[in-house]
């Protein structure tokens, strides 16, 4: 592994836990995905590998390095896309870039090829030499790329998709991708479940400071054993329509119907529901299996329930 | 090495892209703060000597200067901690100390115009026709960097709500409080003991009038502020100096008249016998006129 977490805690006065004994192991060359609530204590794990955070206890291992003694190592290795905005009023997305490959110790030439290809495989063109006040999307894909143009052994973007519009998100995936083709580790803090499920290779669920769950996509999907999920979308004022007895917990909300479906019963579920389309009961119909965020939801969404339940108790 | 000096010069670069629109407010403002204290202070001593008239000229950019670093530093330092600036730029690649000397270096380009004008006005309103010795350049670095050092640590350690507040107490404390303006004997004498206390080992030095340094030699500035106060490198070139004198490259405070350090221009071992600092100044004789 070219980075390990071990056993990491972190308390902060007030005996308030950020972390809990959370270990995770990253590869060169894979995207590990960290999900988790607000305030699980993701941002918080990545402060402790920059050392802008000390762990309460724990080791963060880089290539055999203990990165809380080296902070200094980390700074090296890693690059960074925080959650906050970055400093760039007044520059110019090309000089802001420029300025983050050149001060991480890229040389010149390379820098601002590589800074300039970035921009426009973003679709950035238009901005790229304009100092004018950006808007919060195209500040992100700045940041973004602040971090790429002289990646790091490893590469950490907390929710690089925030506020990016649907296209150059798109465009900002296939980027992150290649990030870890290029050899990177790449470490993606998001809550963009449903992206981030095309986009990692392994992946770990923190909740309340805990690793949940780890694995691959498709290993945590697995064991979810889940019953696949149907969606109907159906006109406006329409009424939803009776359902079979194959058709389980449906959940009907104005113009959709969430249910499930056991697998051994899909066909009759994809004829039924073809049926209601071609009468015009429903517009539209969705039977897929169990997502990243069914996953997500099973495994975060009890907490989150106990939680709000225990805050209406009290 | 190189790789520092990359740094800090990519830094003050950011630095200089991310402020230059208000480049020219900032230098026009502490050009009035400047002016304001040659200016402002007089004003609250109506019968200006020629010795207050020398404090008040080369205090002038020391104390911009101080505020520079007590000030302008940590407010900026708080500003980054709440925008994430600070921690964002403290995940870079770059020793801590770049990245404060980046920041200082900027200011302080933006502090030289009003700096050098404040001189100049206080130069033409007083009549001192000051000089300027080898020392002004290290000297001015030496206040900027000590007091940016204080503000800096303060802003870092303190939460940017508390920062403000404490910053500014200790601005207003040494402005008042320090003989940066005024003599040493103006102080309380608890005050003056303290001064006096934080220049050991060099105070008795300079009282003996026997260091080498080439500063120091002799100066006997008084205050733990002078080695890094601009003041030393400046000295009046009027009245009738002797020709030792105005040949030296450096002769700080012990030259001025009122200066409460007894060393004449000439140095530690040209001193006249028998006569103590205080009793030159009372007789006048302590300096130039």
């Amino acid at each position: 592994m070219l980075l390990e977490f071990e056993h990491v805690s972190k308390c902060y006065p007030g005996d308030v836990w950020a972390n809990r004994d959370v270990s995770l192991g990253v590869e060169a060359g894979e995207v590990f995905g960290v999900l988790g609530p607000n305030g699980a204590g993701k941002t918080t794990l990545i402060a402790q590998l920059l050392g802008v955070a000390r762990p309460t206890s724990g080791r963060i291992v880089m290539d055999g390095v203990d990165v809380v003694r080296r902070p200094d190592v980390a700074r090296q290795a890693c690059s960074y896309q925080p959650q906050t905005q970055v400093p760039v009023a007044g520059l110019t997305p090309m000089q802001a870039v420029t300025l983050a490959g050149r001060v991480r110790h890229g040389r010149g030439p390379d820098v601002r090829r590589r800074a300039h290809q970035l921009l426009q495989l973003l679709d950035l063109g238009e901005w790229e030499r304009n100092a004018v006040p950006l808007s919060g999307g195209v500040l992100r894909l700045v940041a973004f790329c602040m971090a790429a143009v002289e990646p790091g052994r490893v590469v950490v973007l907390d929710e690089p998709t925030n506020d990016v519009d649907p296209l150059r998100r798109k465009l900002l995936w296939q980027q992150v991708r290649a990030l870890a083709d290029r050899g990177s580790a790449v470490l993606l803090v998001t809550h963009n479940v449903l992206e981030a499920e095309r986009c990692v290779d392994r992946l770990a669920i923190i909740d309340q400071g805990r690793v949940v769950a780890t694995g691959t996509p498709a290993k945590l999907k697995a064991e979810l054993r889940a019953p696949l999920r149907l969606e109907l979308g159906l006109d406006l004022e329409a009424s939803s329509p009776p359902f079979p007895a194959f058709v389980r917990r449906p959940a009907a909300t104005r113009g959709r119907v969430v249910a499930e479906v056991a697998v051994a019963d899909a066909g009759a579920a994809a004829a039924w529901a073809v049926g209601l389309q071609e009468e015009g009961a429903i517009v539209e119909f969705l039977l897929a299996p169990a997502s990243l965020e069914d996953v997500y939801v099973r495994r975060v969404g009890v907490s989150l329930e106990e939680d709000a339940s225990a805050a209406g108790v009290g | 090495m190189r790789r520092a000096w990359d740094s800090y010069r990519l830094l003050v670069q950011w630095q200089f892209l991310r402020l230059r629109n208000v480049l020219v407010l900032i230098a026009l403002i502490q050009l009035a703060l400047a002016l304001g204290i040659v200016y402002g202070l007089s004003l609250l001593v109506p019968h200006l000597d020629h010795t207050s008239a020398l404090f008040l000229a080369t205090g002038a950019p020391t104390l911009s200067l101080l505020l520079l670093g007590l000030t302008v530093v940590p407010q900026e330092v708080s500003q980054a901690k709440l925008d994430g600036r600070f921690e964002y730029l403290s995940t870079f690649p770059v020793p801590r100390l770049t990245s404060l000397a980046a920041d200082v270096s900027f200011w302080l380009v933006a502090q030289i115009p009003g700096t050098a004008l404040a001189l100049l006005v206080a130069d033409l309103r007083f009549g001192l026709h000051l000089r300027a010795g080898w020392a002004v350049l290290p000297v001015f670095l030496l206040i900027a960097l000590s007091s940016s050092a204080v503000g800096y640590c303060l802003a870092v350690l303190l939460r940017p709500q508390t920062a403000q507040p404490v910053t500014q107490f200790v601005a207003l404390g040494i402005l008042l409080f320090s003989p940066v303006n005024y003599p040493l004997e103006r102080l309380p004498p608890v005050v003056r003991d303290v001064h006096r206390v934080l220049l050991w080992p060099t105070w008795p030095t300079w009282s003996a009038g026997a260091s080498g340094h080439p500063i120091t030699c002799r100066c006997r500035w008084p205050s733990w502020w002078w080695p890094a106060g601009a003041g030393p490198g400046w000295r009046p070139a009027t009245g009738s100096p002797s020709a030792s004198a105005r040949s030296a490259p450096l002769s700080p405070g012990a030259e001025w008249p009122g200066r409460p350090c007894g060393g004449s221009g000439d140095g530690p071992s040209r001193r006249r016998p028998g006569r103590s600092a205080s009793s030159a100044r009372r007789s006048g004789e302590g300096g130039r006129r």
